[in-house]
């Protein structure tokens, strides 16, 4: 089963709400702390103006050494620098005062205008910055120049507060959202893990509930809920079957005690004998095919994982050669075991795993006609473990392929003289699903049958799918 | 399916737990007629009681039993050091089912639907096997066929038989049980260890190679077939 990353988190439904939330909050932010930069610094703007146009009110008062002493005087008061001012004769020549020379486009009107350039005793300065120029009761000329410089740092604090609170806000919204966004995937990814026990067989599994009765929390409990009916259903069932497989072994046991009874009274060379053999080996058919429909059953209720271990598969594959090479001689078939040097390991139960490869052996030789070929080998790649029973037969149809692993389907049976029961693949394949082995029937090279059992690898098996 | 000839002196006895009164019935039919003599118990209680003071050479057991579960009654037995052997007799085949019997202290399970000779067989082979227990023997001779046990040899009147593991197994299991019919599934569940029915003629093909390799000019064959049953070995002629 495929499990979900942790890093598809993008798919989530709450991490789409979230990112998007987060998006709207910045902007938003954004949006607000802009208006506030522009409201702020038109207020502080208009500040700066009305400051300089009330000096300009109050030095138009003095005049001579007087304002000259006056604008000295203020220059003390200047605690933030951003003052300067400039006393010019009529034709624009410096007299007095930190600004050297008429500012460019300055006309002694005053007006405030914005100026970029000015320059003063200590060198040019550039910057933003208002100007006003007036002409003073003695008819010189005075420049008052205030630097928006320091008005511009306070912008630049807001800009600041503006990164810095914004920054502040998406960074725990991000890390909110991680965590926010891998909390229901666990979750999800923890129904899926009991999911998949269930599927696997293990009726018992409930969906984790966390006790936080949020959205998932409900769903698992409905879930719940039908497992239970699901279960009670399943052991009422499994209870009918099981009392009725009780009832019927009895009376086979009987059935087959009175016949045999009656035989070994008969002498051997009675008629009746032979019809007495003949009703015996009848009821031996029928309690096999009894056996091996209970034997399926019991595979597919899917409880004996208790036994599983990691089996080596060569050996296991070097046994079952030894145990059929002698029939396949007998039919004058080539059984051909590939063994590779590296040991390779299957986590399962070594009998149940015997028995399957028997089976798909049992099948291959016996349709596989007179002189041909069988090959039995199991190869190990990064994909897993894969053991291959191979025949020279006539193979199974495609559109058989599906219908031969049910319950007693025979398929491929060109003779029509098959003594087998018809399980032998529907054993293979409750053997399969309860190793979490997958069983594929495809054609051999050559048209022959080609079965395959496909798992992953010992180690990895014993970890993913039957931790308790 | 006459009485087999038994090494004891005397006629063995056997203890029958079981509840359903027609099969305890054949059981003890069946037994008898192999000449053992049999006494029934219908409950696990009224059974652990005569288990207990019966002195017995053999028990047959069903799981499932009204008074006391057939595994505690065998888990009871062995806990109070009675080693007599026991054949379970179950309505349950899992697989789990019968390593949880054996665990308890059976000696051999057996699942119902059964035939009554298979039954039979295997009491016979648990009693032969806790009699070989007592000894220690590496040769096991029978006719004119002789093993070493030790060094997985055989040999038949003098001459080197040369015998694959497997083969050496089965000749070794027919040879302890002689004069004994030995069903397949028994043959297939003592020699391989597997406890399923590999349906087909398997178990007759290794057979049949095994007569190949132990049989010789002038002298006859001692593994046969006993028609829709099994095999024995018989060296008597």
């Amino acid at each position: 089963m495929s499990s979900t990353p942790l890093t598809e988190g993008w798919r989530s439904s709450s991490s789409r709400l979230l990112g998007l939330y987060s998006l709207l909050f910045v902007a938003w932010s954004s949006v607000l702390l802009g208006v506030m930069y522009w409201r702020v610094s038109d207020y502080l703007d208009g500040l700066a103006e009305s400051a300089l146009l009330q000096r300009a009110h109050l030095f138009q008062r003095f005049q001579g050494q007087t304002l000259d002493d006056a604008l000295s005087e203020s220059l003390r008061y200047d605690i933030h620098g951003t003052y300067a001012y400039g006393v010019f004769n009529a034709q624009g020549r410096h007299l007095t005062g930190p600004l050297q020379a008429l500012p460019q486009g300055i006309e002694a009107d005053q007006r405030s205008r914005q100026i970029r350039r000015w320059q003063l005793a200590d060198g040019v300065r550039e910057d933003n910055g208002r100007a006003l120029a007036m002409r003073t009761q003695d008819d010189r000329v005075l420049v008052l120049v205030r630097q928006s410089g320091k008005l511009t740092a306070v912008n630049s604090i807001i800009l600041d507060a503006l990164w810095w609170g914004v920054s502040l806000t998406v960074i725990p919204g991000l890390a909110g959202w991680h965590v926010l966004r891998r909390r229901p995937l666990k979750r999800i990814q923890q129904i899926e893990a009991a999911t998949d026990r269930i599927t696997a067989g293990d009726l018992g599994q409930r969906l984790p509930v966390s006790g936080r009765r949020d959205e998932i929390d409900r769903l698992s409990s409905i879930v719940n809920g039908m497992l239970d009916r699901i279960e009670q259903l399943m052991t009422e069932v499994k209870g009918v079957s099981d009392s009725i497989a009780h009832d019927l072994r009895t009376p086979l046991t009987r059935l087959r005690a009175h016949l045999y009874r009656t035989r070994v009274a008969l002498d051997d060379q009675d008629p009746q004998a032979v019809q007495l053999d003949r009703a015996l080996t009848e009821t031996d058919l029928l309690m096999g095919r009894f056996s091996a429909l209970l034997r399926v059953s019991e595979l597919e209720s899917g409880q004996r994982r208790s036994a599983f271990e990691d089996v080596e598969v060569m050996s296991l594959l070097a046994e079952l050669h030894e145990f059929y090479l002698p029939l396949a001689e007998e039919k004058q078939q080539r059984l051909e075991l590939e063994t590779g040097t590296d040991p390779i390991l299957l986590r399962g139960d070594r009998e149940l795993l015997f028995e399957a490869i028997a089976n798909l052996l049992s099948n291959a030789l016996r349709f596989t006609p007179e002189g041909g070929r069988i090959v039995l080998r199991a190869v190990s790649d990064a994909a897993g473990v894969q053991v291959e029973v191979v025949d020279s037969g006539p193979g199974i149809p495609a559109e058989d392929r599906s219908r031969v692993v049910q319950r007693f389907q025979r398929g491929r049976d060109p003779a029509g003289q098959s003594d087998g029961f018809g399980l032998g693949l529907s054993i293979v394949a409750a053997i399969a699903s309860l190793h979490g082995l997958h069983l594929e029937i495809a054609a051999a090279e050559g048209g022959g049958a080609r079965l395959i059992l496909q798992g992953i690898h010992g180690a990895e098996n014993s970890r993913s799918a039957y931790a308790p | 399916m006459r009485p087999a000839s038994f090494p004891y002196g005397s006629m063995p006895r056997v203890l029958t737990i079981e509840d359903d009164l027609v099969t305890a019935e054949e059981i003890a039919t069946e037994l008898r007629s192999h000449g053992f003599a049999v006494d029934l118990a219908a409950d696990g209680r009224e059974g652990l009681a005569l288990a207990q003071r019966g002195h017995y050479d053999a028990i047959t057991l069903d799981r499932m039993l009204p008074g006391l579960d057939g595994l505690a009654l065998v888990a009871t037995l062995r806990g109070q050091g009675i080693t007599t052997p026991v054949l379970m007799i179950s309505a349950l085949s899992d697989v789990d089912e019968r390593v949880r019997g054996l665990r308890a202290g059976g000696d051999d399970y057996l699942t119902k639907p059964f035939a009554s000779d298979e039954m039979s067989a295997r009491v016979e082979v648990l009693l032969r096997r806790h009699a070989h227990a007592a000894t220690a023997d590496s040769q096991l001779r029978v006719g004119d066929l002789q093993l070493d046990l030790m060094t997985r040899s055989a040999r038949r009147s003098g001459q080197d038989i040369s015998l694959l593991p497997t083969e050496f197994k089965l000749l070794e299991f027919l040879m302890r049980n002689a004069g004994q019919v030995l069903s397949r599934t028994m043959l297939f569940q003592e020699v391989w260890g597997y406890h399923f029915d590999p349906g087909t003629n398997l178990i007759e093909v290794h057979i049949g190679r095994l007569r190949r390799r132990i049989e010789q000019p002038g002298r006859a064959q001692p593994i046969k077939t006993v028609r829709g049953t099994g095999y024995v070995f018989d060296a008597a002629d």
